[in-house]
């Protein structure tokens, strides 16, 4: 094969690369989030209150 | 047989001597943020080894058989960010459709994944280092079970420190800094570990 079509490949290949990641970026988007995940951000009034533990927020007593 | 024995010993070089969190700090990010629960480092650490193996597995073919040939392989960096960024979308779309409490547990975390230099680093220094594929396999398999492993443990370690009597002004951030150099240090201990066998 000459260099053009290599060339021609990589862009392809490349263009479809782009492609796949907008599809799955709109998909993730699109995707409800799961219960109890709704707000999920930190909050200095809610998190300094809170005892999930398994929040990836949580600091802990007397943490920082 | 000779080849089975060269790939395990890549991966066990990969993963404990040449770690690369605390040999060559990449990934600190999610180190350091993820590593408070050990269930969610655990989550972390699985969602890093799908990702940086399935971008070796993609990256290496991509470079080769197409960047190269068509002379441009400058244009590395670009297409490997296009490929470990639409995995990191996947795998986030599994583990929210699939897994609400891994989700809810990695948080803003999730999205890291992408900016986890481990990944691209792993990617790069692959075709940088003109590795043929089985290395690269081995050297993304041994380097992202290296980074599970690390976090796992540091993450231990965290909830342990947690209730422990630490100096105030240690609390938090500085002992956890203090805890990964100790491991940094107990890790470089390993270096010499496959020495004297030829790979």
């Amino acid at each position: 094969m000459s260099k053009e079509t290599y060339l021609i490949i990589a862009i392809v290949i490349l263009v479809s690369l782009l492609v796949t990641f907008i599809v799955s970026f709109v998909l993730y988007r699109r995707t409800p989030v799961p219960k109890g995940c709704e707000h999920i951000k930190i909050s200095e009034e809610n998190c300094s209150s809170c005892s999930h533990e398994e929040c990836s927020f949580y600091k802990g007593k007397g943490e920082e | 047989m000779q080849i089975m024995i060269s790939f395990l010993l890549a991966i066990l070089s990969s993963m404990l001597i040449d770690n690369v969190v605390l040999s060559r700090f990449y990934g600190i990010c999610p180190f350091l943020g993820v590593s408070r629960k050990v269930k969610s480092s655990f989550g972390m650490g699985i969602a890093v080894v799908f990702v940086i193996v399935l971008a070796t597995v993609i990256c290496w073919p991509l470079y080769n058989f197409v960047l190269v040939p068509a002379g441009i392989p400058f244009m590395d960096t670009v297409a490997y960010i296009l490929v470990i960024a639409s995995l990191v979308q996947l795998v986030g779309l599994f583990i929210k459709k699939y897994s609400p409490s891994l989700y809810k547990s990695l948080g803003i975390y999730l999205p890291l994944i992408t900016t986890n230099c481990a990944v691209l680093g792993v990617a790069q220094g692959n075709t940088d280092q003109g590795l043929c594929f089985l290395s690269s396999l081995a050297n993304g398999i041994g380097t992202s079970i290296g980074f599970l492993l690390i976090i796992v443990v540091f993450s231990c370690i965290r909830v342990r420190l947690e209730s422990s009597n630490v100096p105030k002004a240690f609390k938090g951030l500085p002992i956890a800094l203090i805890v990964a150099a100790i491991m940094a240090i107990a890790f470089m201990g390993l270096q010499g570990l496959f020495a004297g066998i030829q790979l």
